[in-house]
């Protein structure tokens, strides 16, 4: 299995996330043009950006269409914003269409504390789910947002942050969405790209 | 749509800090007097596993001599953490951001050329990073009543306001202070903790509480007058007083 980390320009931090991916024992590269993506079985969306440039990065680079073909038919994981622009539309800056695979909307955080989150939190499972396998309350992630998912059924993880409690973890087929940075989130990161790979046996 | 809301978590991040020039890591005293303490990478690797929730590295020369990123180290010590990296130093435009993130960074720290000459840079690298990537580096020095903002590692002078620097900064699109102090750095003589609750107390970002930890009890003294929502460490780390498993569940102790 090759896992292909979609570069769509001048966001994302594609090294860590490559880097993370060959720790849990991946054979990862990049893609960054249509015809990558023949090279590689799943994908992940990083994140470290914002919604309205990455969707027109991915539009300027000839990505789209090519990528909803893939994510279509490959098991695909989105990262943080790369789970934001999986959803309809997202207000970012703008209002502005997502990629529209998944049925959510992206708002700024509503919480009482300091935004963005910024910082290591645990994750409630709160449905099945091949991607969390294993995850346990102790377990910590690390966090760096300034907006979440709402309006979105096939949630399976949660988180809280200053007296708010939101989607963290979507799961529907073979598509996957985590608003925390496995990457970036020590041994507990690693276990979730884990089962990411597992996901496309 | 979920009624059960979940105990919020208030856990302050323990940052260890690298002052990088060339291939060193070195520990200024008042952001002058450089000492040489040792390798990026193999410090960042302590660190990481001695349990930072994060690793801040600034190459503190760079700005002063407009000098180019040495992007082989910083891919080094990103390859060193699961944990995020912040990356800083002589930062000057939205191409500088893409090349670090490309090197490793998970947000990209600025200072004197938004400071001094082009605040935009923040507003554009935040409209491509988001805010959650771009980190502004406030180097505050007290005066009678006010602080001013200081550039190039505490050595030139901005006019600036910190209280008022900080709101333009975060209104700009940065999502995060680092806040330094020229008067307390490496002194080890404690956090200016009023400088720290007032910028606190103006921006609604997190706000990373740096300069002047000497022993533990300098952190305790800080958190029990305001909640940064990171502290910052170097001196502390770097002289082997303690490490961060024995910050932390000090801190753990009296939470």
């Amino acid at each position: 299995m090759k896992i292909g980390v979609v570069d769509y320009g001048r966001a994302g931090n594609i090294y860590n996330i490559v880097n993370a991916l060959e720790a849990a024992g991946a054979d990862a590269g990049t893609i960054s043009n249509a015809d990558d993506f023949a090279q590689y079985d799943q994908l992940v969306i990083p994140g470290v950006g914002a919604f309205p440039d990455a969707l027109e990065e991915i539009e300027t680079r000839g990505l789209r269409g090519a990528l909803l073909a893939n994510i279509a038919r490959k098991p695909t994981l989105g990262i943080c914003l790369g789970m934001q622009i999986l959803c309809k539309v997202g207000f970012e800056f703008v209002e502005c269409d997502g990629l529209g695979v998944v049925d959510g909307e992206v708002r700024p955080i509503q919480c009482k504390g300091p935004v963005p989150r910024m910082g290591f939190g645990s994750i409630e499972v709160v449905r099945p789910s091949r991607l969390l396998a294993g995850v346990t309350p102790t377990d910590e992630f690390y966090f760096m947002h300034s907006y979440e998912v709402v309006n979105y059924t096939d949630v399976t993880g949660l988180t809280s942050y200053a007296e708010h409690r939101y989607v963290c973890a979507f799961e529907t087929g073979h598509i996957f969405g985590v608003q925390f940075h496995p990457e970036r989130s020590r041994e507990a990161g690693i276990g979730v790209l884990k089962n990411f790979l597992h996901a496309g046996e | 749509m979920f009624p059960k809301v979940g105990k919020a978590r208030n856990v302050t991040r323990i940052i260890a800090k690298l002052d990088i020039k060339s291939q060193y890591v070195v520990k200024p005293i008042h952001f002058e007097g450089l000492r040489k303490i040792g390798s990026p990478a193999q410090l960042s690797r302590g660190y990481y596993e001695q349990g930072a929730d994060e690793v801040f590295y600034i190459d503190i020369v760079a700005s002063l001599y407009e000098r180019g990123y040495d992007l082989a180290q910083i891919q080094t010590c990103a390859k060193e953490l699961l944990v995020p990296f912040a990356v800083g130093g002589g930062v000057r435009s939205v191409d500088d951001f893409s090349r670090l993130f490309h090197a490793g960074a998970d947000k990209v720290v600025i200072n004197t050329h938004a400071l001094q000459e082009c605040p935009d840079v923040i507003t554009r690298a935040a409209r491509v990073f988001g805010s959650q990537a771009v980190v502004v580096n406030v180097e505050a020095k007290r005066w009678d009543g006010w602080w001013e903002c200081y550039s190039d590692c505490g050595r030139i002078r901005s006019g600036r306001n910190v209280l008022e620097w900080v709101k333009e900064a975060v209104e700009r699109g940065a999502g995060e202070v680092l806040l330094q102090s020229v008067d307390h750095d490496g002194r080890r003589r404690g956090f200016d903790v009023e400088l720290i609750g007032n910028v606190i107390g103006s921006v609604s970002v997190p706000v990373v509480a740096a300069s002047g930890a000497g022993t533990l009890a300098h952190i305790k003294e800080l958190l029990a007058c305001c909640t940064p929502s990171g502290v910052a460490i170097a001196s502390l780390l770097h002289y082997g007083v303690s490490t961060v498993g024995e910050i932390k569940s000090e801190l753990q102790e009296c939470a």
